[in-house]
């Protein structure tokens, strides 16, 4: 992990201006991706895990968001702050994105394999019948059958899964270092889920590319990913290795969001237990830690003070005032202890 | 495709018969004497009269020749000008508000749909605060005082050039149409224009737009090849409504104007008690109208990829 | 953060004054939050000011400013907007002063000479113009014009008024005097035919009034006789709107002309919406059958071309003597409009039909009427509200076309419309009698669609957001 990260994100902060008053939704967050490796973004939604990303995609509509604060480089080169043109030379080429919903992630009127050219032709210097070759080409490669074919049909006629195929191949046809996979998988039937999520990896194999998949299912994050970030009202609460996440959580919310996926409780629990009390009002965040009002094991200090970030182990940290060296052991689950 | 097309012109063909009738019973109803006007000044004459317009029959008869004459194409002859057929009436100025309304549809489409991307393209900045509040005019104002002030534009022109550039009333050349058909397209492009505004916006909006600017296309692209092709579609739907608006206008441009048109006759026939003429060209209007919705309808399918597929598979 | 050191004391639990429950924002209804989106949309709020303003205007106005609106003050007919005019009394049956002389015979002609001396007899006013002028020698006769602008050339002198004898060298102008500048042109005629030399005399007319017309219209004081009024100038009924092309009132008519134009633009809207909800309720809450062929005959009637179904009841549904036309045309507005409505509200019903909270409340053992009051109508409302608003302007533009064909209202009965048909024939002497209706009818419906545009973003926002 010593090279340099294929994305680099660091203390972004994003707002929105909105009718209610100013929405801190990004919060300052950091995290790092590197090639071959898939970073999982999770947290329930509304937690800022989408508008990162469409941060630093340049997506955010203008007014009335707005980055307020930070950086994200991409293989070095900083994206905050970039002009139009010069975004335009980042996006679809070193970065492509997939979003959640395929069905109406593509052009209705517009043939697929004209959608997927399009790409090529803005980024290279390619004529509209070869990028149309290369598209069929990308689309054989995602396993669609009858790629020629397929190229001239327009969205409407593909089924979700096909569509979400679509949208990675054109994602790809560049062959970016990045994937942002914004809920992938959300909108499709879970057989058709896998069917995704493998090829997603095959690729990621092959062109040894840096993945980041929101998500808020746990189950994807456990099959796909090698580094986990958890966020919570627009911050990164908990942040390491899968294996971490899963097996050494630090964080009460890690916790939380364990105990509400339903595979996960395998210690003989018969019922799911859900986190009481919803996400936070981002008009008002509540003082101190933001997670205060639903924590299990809150102290008189979270709700006056935000936790720092805390070391817990080799790459792996948390923001909880339990893990401060004056705090009480947390390992026990006592945390009316004084 | 052909089955769809059979459909709606089955549907279409109900509809014509439903404004006939309306139209009958309608015109049945209104009181007065329609041959009040006429010389029937003796019973035998009158008699002879109401024989030649076959209005001794029973009303049931009547409708049923009616319908019997509609079918055929023949909406009878006049009540006032005894011996002009009401098909040849129509058939002499028909032509006239047909030039008008193309042209006037030409002005409204054309400039709704370039107004309307105008003003999506420079949202909430001055040409888009501009053209808005020129559309609030345009569709707060009603139509007839756009034709006066549309005359008196011609005559301050004319009187500021020295010469007549435009006529200011009558009908023949392309110079006489210019005015009326901008005045008679204004409403409409002013609708036109709101309609696509909120389309283009609301395209803007959508998750294949974000999915363009994440591929890294230009602006340009986007707004050309994305936005701009998908919004003008819910514009052309409602082009059907639009023509039966500016046919209707036509009254209105017609009379300020004195073009002759089917419009200003009709108004004319109306003061008349014109009984034939007011059905007729009601009719006619009627079933002009419904096969131009069925017209745009099936333009729509060919336009709209989702609809063409969607029937070729029904 | 960092900086802060805690204390042993600081990992206390948290007690009981964790705020599960905390409220962040104060919860409102679906009106009120529509109402607050509402009053902060500023044309939105200046629309419904104007809108309250118009409506006072029409029933506080009549009361206040009482001027019968089909009164003809001959005397002013199409005055501009003025707040009081001032009039010259004047004797009834004064003789006009005539000059007369022999005419000169003369063998040099010329007939480059203009007639001199064109002049003025007394003061002008509008009960008439007396001119005179030096006689030409050798003429056959006179030839007097008048013209609203000063004449370019021989060709252009404008109406021609008398010709006259060559012994007659004045003229008494009585025609339609208007108080206005005339520029009078005297031209001799030589064997027949015209000069082309003319001598034009630019005249302002004055305003007056007979002494029997000012006594009738009760403007003299009592003790007033010929003797003392006459030449006095007094002051005439004001129109602070000007007056139309029969002298009657236009702040008047504009007051009562809005009676009727907002009666029908209002109340026929109101009253087909009703029936639409009506209409498409039932059929949206009955459903199959039934809803097809009530959606069938509503698509037959949205078919039937607008205007000249208008044309056609209106005519249809006819006129008693002394009818206003009223009735008759908001029966067939009424009658071609509930589609539209009754087509919304069945899509809405539809929609709502198949909500959960909708199944949820029959499990509970709601009944239809309860489901119906409580559920599917508070649901409808915001729609159908925006819908009103909507129909409105166009109800107002369809009264005011139908005016302006002559197929509206009959005539001694004011209407912004029928008050427009009646100004665009004057529309380029006199801009002021198509203005002030034209402008009324278009502020009217630009406030109602302004309205109508915030209640929609007001209820949208609060549909789409929940914020």
């Amino acid at each position: 992990m010593s090279e340099q990260p294929v994305l680099s994100v660091r203390d972004l902060e994003v707002e929105f201006d909105t009718f209610g008053g100013k929405v801190r939704a990004v919060r300052g967050v950091s995290y790092d991706v590197h090639a071959g490796e898939t970073l999982a973004v999770v947290g329930e939604s509304g937690c800022g895990k989408s508008v990162t990303v469409q941060a630093l995609m340049g997506l955010i509509p203008t007014p009335p968001g707005r980055i307020v604060g930070g950086s994200a480089r991409l293989m070095g080169r900083e994206l905050i702050g970039l002009n139009q043109a010069q975004l335009n030379d980042v996006r679809g080429a070193d970065m492509g994105m997939i979003f959640q919903d395929p069905m109406t992630s593509l052009n209705p009127t517009m043939r697929v394999g004209d959608q997927i050219a399009e790409t090529l032709v803005v980024h290279r210097d390619i004529s509209r019948d070869a990028a149309l070759a290369e598209a069929v080409r990308l689309l054989e490669r995602t396993r669609i059958p009858e790629a020629a074919q397929r190229a001239r049909q327009y969205p409407f006629e593909f089924s979700g899964g096909m569509l979400q195929r679509v949208m990675i191949s054109m994602s790809l046809a560049c062959t970016p270092k990045l994937l942002i996979a914004d809920e992938p998988t959300t909108a499709l039937d879970v057989t058709i889920q896998d069917q995704v999520l493998e090829l997603m990896q095959e690729i990621q194999r092959e062109d040894h590319m840096a993945i980041v998949l929101i998500t808020h299912d746990l189950g994807v994050v456990a099959r796909m990913a090698d580094r986990v970030a958890v966020m919570y009202a627009g911050e990164v609460v908990e942040y390491g290795s899968v294996d971490d996440i899963f097996y050494r959580s630090a964080h009460p919310y890690t916790e939380g969001l364990k105990e509400a996926m339903p595979d996960m409780h395998q210690h003989g629990k018969d019922r799911l237990e859900a986190i009481p009390g919803s996400p936070p009002d981002l008009f008002s965040p509540p003082p101190g830690c933001a997670y205060h009002p639903r924590c299990p094991h809150a102290m008189r200090i979270c709700n006056r003070i935000g936790p720092s970030e805390y070391p817990v182990g080799d790459a792996h940290h948390a923001s909880c005032w339990r893990l401060h060296e004056d705090a009480p052991t947390t390992a026990s689950e006592d945390g009316h202890a004084g | 495709m052909g089955a769809y097309i059979a459909r709606r012109l089955l549907s279409g063909v109900i509809t014509i018969w439903f404004i006939a009738t309306a139209t009958f019973f309608g015109m049945h109803a209104v009181p007065g004497d329609p041959l009040l006007n006429d010389k029937a000044v003796t019973p035998e004459i009158r008699a002879n009269l109401e024989r030649a317009y076959g209005l001794d029959k029973p009303v049931p008869q009547q409708y049923l020749i009616f319908l019997k004459n509609m079918l055929q194409g023949d909406f009878g002859i006049s009540f006032t000008q005894q011996n002009r057929r009401v098909n040849d009436i129509i058939a002499e100025h028909f032509p006239v508000s047909a030039t008008l309304g193309v042209l006037a549809l030409l002005f409204a489409a054309g400039g709704g749909i370039m107004f309307g991307a105008l003003t999506a393209l420079f949202r909430s900045r001055m040409p888009d605060y501009l053209i808005m509040f020129l559309v609030i005019i345009a569709v707060s104002v009603p139509s007839f005082v756009f034709a006066g002030l549309g005359q008196l534009a011609i005559l301050r022109l004319n009187s500021l050039l020295g010469f007549s550039l435009l006529p200011v009333a009558g009908w023949g050349t392309v110079a006489h149409m210019l005015v009326p058909a901008l005045v008679l397209g204004l409403g409409t492009m002013a609708y036109l224009t709101r309609l696509m505004r909120s389309s283009m916006l609301e395209v803007a909006e959508t998750d294949y737009i974000r999915t363009a600017r994440a591929k890294g296309l230009t602006p340009r692209r986007i707004f050309f090849r994305h936005q701009l092709r998908n919004a003008i579609l819910p514009v052309v739907t409602v082009l059907g409504p639009a023509i039966a608006a500016i046919t209707t206008g036509g009254f209105v441009v017609e009379l300020v104007f004195a073009i002759p048109g089917l419009g200003r006759y009709f108004v004319q026939a109306v003061q008349q008690l014109d009984y034939t003429v007011i059905m007729g060209t009601t009719v006619f209007y009627g079933a002009f109208l419904v096969l131009m919705v069925i017209a745009v309808d099936i333009v729509y399918g060919f336009i709209d990829p989702r609809i063409q597929v969607s029937k070729s598979l029904s | 953060m960092v900086s802060y050191i805690p204390t042993a004391e600081d990992f206390q639990a948290l007690d009981s004054a964790r705020e599960g429950d905390r409220i962040d924002r104060p919860s409102l209804s679906y009106w009120q939050d529509v109402w607050r989106r509402l009053r902060s949309n500023r044309r939105a709020l200046a629309s419904l000011s104007i809108v309250v303003g118009l409506l006072l205007f029409t029933l506080m106005g009549p009361l206040l400013w009482r001027v019968d609106p089909a009164l003809q003050d001959l005397e002013q007919v199409s005055q501009p907007p003025s707040l009081g005019r001032y009039a010259l009394v004047v004797a009834d049956n004064t003789p006009a002063p005539t000059v007369t002389h022999t005419a000169i015979s003369s063998a040099a002609v010329d007939r480059e000479q203009a007639a001199r001396n064109l002049r003025l007899l007394g003061t002008p006013h509008s009960e008439g113009v007396n001119l005179a002028w030096d006689p030409l020698p050798g003429v056959d006769a006179y030839q007097l014009y008048r013209h609203e602008y000063p004449p370019r050339d021989a060709d252009d002198l404008g109406l021609p008024m008398a010709r006259l004898m060559p012994q007659e060298i004045s003229y008494r102008d009585l025609l339609g005097l208007e108080t206005r500048q005339y520029y009078y042109s005297i031209v001799g005629v030589y064997n027949g035919k015209e000069a082309r030399a003319y001598t034009t005399l630019p005249v302002v007319v004055e305003q007056a009034i007979l002494f029997s017309e000012a006594e009738y219209r009760g403007l003299l004081s009592g003790d007033a006789t010929p003797e003392t009024a006459v030449g006095s100038s007094i002051r005439l009924e004001s129109h602070p709107l000007g007056t139309d092309y029969l002298g009657r009132d236009m702040l008047a008519r504009l007051m009562w002309g809005a009676r009727t134009s907002l009666f029908i633009g209002i109340c026929a809207p109101l009253i087909f919406v009703i029936i639409g909800l009506a209409y498409g309720g039932l059929a949206g809450y009955s459903g199959g059958r039934l809803d097809g062929a009530m959606m069938r005959f509503a698509d037959f009637v949205i078919a039937l071309p607008f205007l000249l179904f208008m044309i056609l009841f209106k005519i249809a549904f006819g006129l008693g003597p002394g009818e206003s036309g009223i009735g008759p045309m908001l029966l067939a507005l009424v009658l071609l409009s509930w589609p539209a409505t009754a087509r919304l509200v069945r899509g809405q019903v539809l929609q709502i039909r198949e909500e959960a909270y909708i199944a949820a409340a029959r499990m509970m053992g709601a009944t239809a009427p309860y489901l119906v009051l409580r559920h599917i109508l508070p649901n409808v409302m915001g729609v159908l509200l925006v819908s009103l608003t909507f129909a409105i302007p166009t109800a107002i533009f369809t009264e005011a076309f139908l005016s302006f064909i002559g197929m509206g209202v009959v005539p001694p009965t004011p209407s912004w419309g029928s008050m427009c048909n009646d100004g665009i024939r004057t529309m380029l002497s006199h801009p002021h009698e198509l203005m002030f209706p034209a402008l009324f009818i278009s502020v009217t419906v630009l406030a109602f669609n302004l309205l109508g545009d915030g209640l929609r973003d007001a209820m949208d926002a609060r549909m789409r957001s929940g914020t």
